[in-house]
């Protein structure tokens, strides 16, 4: 008994000083673990809590929140899979050593469970604490961008802490899975050889980079030229899978093939400077290829995410524009079978609550749309019914016009005009009551601040998520390559090269690998933006020109943010190259 | 005539607040004339290793001065000292030392392309010589894809393709086995008969030592004595020197 107490001791301390050891990756890891762990829980309370449903809007945003928790539980699960994929491969040769050593494998694979629960639990527990203190600003900050007043506090539901409970204890099932099946499968001298080598060379490199070069190519030319909204909300989807598809073949091939050639070019590649990046960059980009494409890749997610919820939230009013070219619309049976009663019946209901109804043809300068186009002479498009009544605009069936009073006589009036009727005999000559329809500007502005609003915010948790797995991944990197780099670094002085040359060198090279991503993130953008304008023509948004101001906003922060985390990681690498 | 020439040397490690000195070198002094094969031997911790870091350039001596081929390396300043290492000296280390990141090839010429060679004098110039070595079928291939021995072979062409007044080389057989050390040491003397270059080397073993025409003895950072080859063969030459050893470390031959 005593014996195995002890033991158990002895595997939780060896767990521990390993977390220890390597905390330069792991706290990242475990502050990934936390950022995405608050944002699932607070993506899930907001679905899944009251707090909403009492607010203008709030039911519109609550069933995005819901639609958003199962997106985010498939993203969040991913990344946290991918990240302990990253770190367990990483560490075979500790594996394998710990075999020779004479540990069994049900030995490491025991303390790998701890390990893995230790920075799970730490994670989630860290996240929780980060959600439930600044979950309530986040809710205060959500309803000020629905433009709604704070009816209650925000409490999440015991629901949303089952949910994301259960999200950690998934994802450390199917990792723990993962890693005891890659301590299992492999025997320790092949363990302690796994690192080092680069991949070898393919050769179907150059067909594979010109297969990826037409697939980016088709793509950006699909999206530059797509016409109508339907279709590019149809192909959207695919254009992103062909996106992808295409960075990674250009990461890993088109690399290797442009590099290929520079080294075959002997006047170019035997210079000092040209020799020791060329090279450095062929053998980073076998290893690390795919890496960098995936940091693209979700750069361009968080890009164009926020681009699209953010011009969806700036352009309402140019969405309610066309939808609504006077305060008021009023339709129905009623209004379309006898206009000017209607009129006339309005009319008096506004000055029995002290407001003033009226119209003129100006409010027709409103682009109406065609079919997702803007009418030419932004007026009334052909073959319409138009007729001016007294206090207001007979346009095809419905009156239009606009409100002038105080907020609440306003209201009254509405909600009076809602309860307009009109008794007519129907066809078997039964009597049937008409109510008005009556729609205003104000609550369909409300409603949609509730769906943009909610929108925004979402986008901007799953971008929150993108970008801190982004971060991360070029930390990893930044961290593992700081180790190789350092050993050429060391045999580079030795050989003659002064350590001037040596960083000017390593410098470029990481300047290289750092902005490539970047640089094709940001390409990927000017194209999607095009596309991306096709879409929200959907949601009745006709405005190019704002969505590349978001677009551009948007990368700019973006870059910006990019640029300090890689003076962050840069600082880090630096240590251990000159460690 | 005289190549190297090492005067006075002593060197003092201190640690950070001063208060422990370790003197690696006491006071060591000798030459090395121009085609010689010198070796140097002595226990670990007999400071072997500062003194091939002083004549690499990558140390410096606490007092004295080393001379190579009459110039003083107090005299050059630190920012031309790689570029007078890139010029003059070769080196072979014990874990090779080649980049990974390189063919064979590429890490043979890396000290020609770091001084600007044009690339068809760089080409004219490797074949000999991994010819002479043995290696001219392997260029192609990346460090992690050849043997230890090949490696070291690759290291030995990137010492001497610049032409260098000098080799030094710090346990160039420590990381090899036998097979392949002695493949590597007949590079060495062939290097040194054929080729006429002058040779330093820094081991801990007789056998390998036993190829030099020339060893030195260090012991507690001093030299405690040398022997000439003379006439002997590698095998008589061995005796005495395993011979010479045992008297150095009191009895216990704690060095093979």
């Amino acid at each position: 008994m005593g014996v195995r107490t002890l033991a158990k001791g002895f595997y939780v301390k060896l767990a521990w000083a390993n977390i220890r050891r390597s905390r330069e990756v792991y706290l990242p890891y475990l502050i990934a673990c936390a950022i995405i762990g608050g944002i699932y829980f607070l993506v899930c309370g907001f679905a899944m809590s009251g707090e909403l449903t009492g607010v203008p809007g709030g039911e519109s945003a609550r069933a995005l929140f819901q639609m958003g928790v199962i997106v985010f539980t498939v993203f969040a699960a991913g990344f946290l899979l991918s990240i302990n994929r990253f770190l367990v491969k990483r560490r075979k040769r500790e594996f394998g050593l710990y075999g020779v050593l004479g540990l069994s494998k049900a030995h490491v694979g025991r303390i790998l469970l701890l390990e893995n629960a230790i920075v799970l639990l730490g994670g989630l527990a860290c996240g929780l604490v980060f959600a439930l203190v600044f979950g309530k600003l986040l809710f205060l900050l959500l309803l000020k961008l629905m433009h709604a007043l704070p009816q209650n506090e925000f409490r999440p539901a015991p629901v949303a802490y089952l949910a994301t409970a259960a999200l950690f204890l998934g994802v450390y099932f199917v990792s723990s899975l993962y890693n005891l099946a890659q301590v299992h499968l492999a025997n320790p001298i092949q363990l302690l050889q796994s690192e080092k080598r680069g991949e070898k060379d393919s050769k179907l490199v150059i067909p594979m980079a010109l297969i990826g070069a037409a697939m980016l190519g088709a793509a950006y030319y699909f999206a530059w030229t797509v016409e109508s909204s339907g279709t590019a909300m149809g192909i959207f989807f695919l254009l992103v899978l062909l996106v992808i598809l295409a960075t990674n073949l250009l990461f890993t091939s088109g690399s290797i093939a442009v590099l290929r050639a520079l080294r075959a070019n002997k006047r170019f590649y035997y210079r000092p400077q040209n020799f020791v990046s060329v090279s450095g960059m062929f053998h980073r980009m076998r290893q690390n290829a795919s890496g960098l494409a995936t940091i693209c890749i979700l750069s361009t997610m968080f890009l164009v995410t926020l681009c699209g919820t953010l011009s969806l939230y700036l352009g309402q009013e140019k969405t309610l524009a066309p939808q609504y070219p006077y305060d008021v619309q009023v339709s129905g049976y009623a209004p379309y079978h006898d206009r000017l009663g209607a009129d006339a019946k309005l009319a008096a209901l506004a000055e029995e609550h002290n407001v003033v109804m009226h119209a003129d043809e100006s409010g027709l300068n409103y682009h109406n749309y065609v079919e997702g186009e803007a009418n030419p002479d932004g007026t009334v498009y052909p073959g319409s019914e138009l007729y001016m009544q007294p206090h207001s605009l007979y346009l095809d069936g419905t009156l239009h016009f606009d409100l002038e009073g105080a907020e609440e006589d306003r209201e009254a009036f509405l909600d009076a005009a809602r309860q307009l009727s009109m008794v007519l005999k129907n066809e078997a000559g039964e009597d049937v009551t008409y109510y008005y329809r009556v729609r205003d500007i104000w609550s369909a502005r409300q409603e949609s601040y509730g769906m943009y609003g909610g929108l925004l915010f979402l986008g901007a948790f799953f971008a929150i998520l993108f970008l801190a797995v982004t971060v991360l991944m070029i930390y990893f990197k930044q961290i593992t390559e700081g180790y190789e780099d350092k050993e050429r670094f060391d045999i580079l002085q030795q050989v003659g090269m002064d350590e001037k040359q040596v960083r000017g060198t390593i410098n470029a090279q990481v300047l290289w690998v750092f902005f490539l991503p970047l640089a094709t993130a940001l390409l990927h953008m000017v194209f999607a933006s095009r596309i991306l304008t096709r879409m929200l023509q959907s949601f009745m948004l006709y405005d190019w020109v704002l969505v590349l101001c978001c677009a551009l906003g948007v990368s700019a922060a973006f870059a910006l943010i990019y640029l300090i985390a890689y003076r962050m990681t840069a600082r880090a690498y630096f240590k251990i190259v000159k460690r | 005539m005289e190549l190297l020439k090492i005067q006075n040397v002593k060197k003092v490690y201190t640690t950070k607040l001063g208060l422990v000195q370790c003197v690696a070198l006491k006071n060591v002094s000798f030459t090395v004339s121009e085609g010689e094969f010198v070796a140097i031997m002595g226990a670990s911790g007999s400071g072997k290793t500062t003194l091939l870091n002083i004549l690499a350039s990558l140390d410096k001596p606490t007092s004295g001065d080393v001379l190579l081929g009459g110039r003083s390396f107090a005299s050059v300043p630190d920012r031309e000292l790689s570029r007078f290492r890139r010029d003059n000296m070769g080196f072979v280390f014990q874990d090779f030392n080649l980049l990974d990141t390189f063919t064979l090839k590429d890490n043979i010429l890396l000290p020609l392309v770091l001084s600007q060679t044009p690339v068809k004098e760089m080409e004219s110039r490797l074949l000999p010589i991994a010819q002479m070595l043995g290696i001219d079928m392997l260029l192609g291939k990346y460090p992690y894809e050849v043997s230890g021995g090949e490696k070291q072979r690759a290291a030995v062409a990137r010492a001497v393709i610049t032409d260098p007044q000098i080799i030094l080389a710090d346990e160039p057989t420590g990381a090899l086995d036998s097979k392949a050390s002695v493949h590597l040491l007949q590079n060495f003397r062939a290097l040194n008969e054929r080729a006429g270059k002058t040779i330093l080397m820094v081991t801990h073993s007789a056998m390998a030592a036993s190829y030099a025409s020339r060893v030195l003895f260090i012991k507690d950072g001093e030299i405690f004595a040398q022997l000439y080859r003379g006439e002997d063969e590698n095998r008589a030459f061995f005796d005495r020197i395993v011979a010479n050893l045992s008297v150095l470390s009191d009895g216990g031959a704690d060095i093979g």
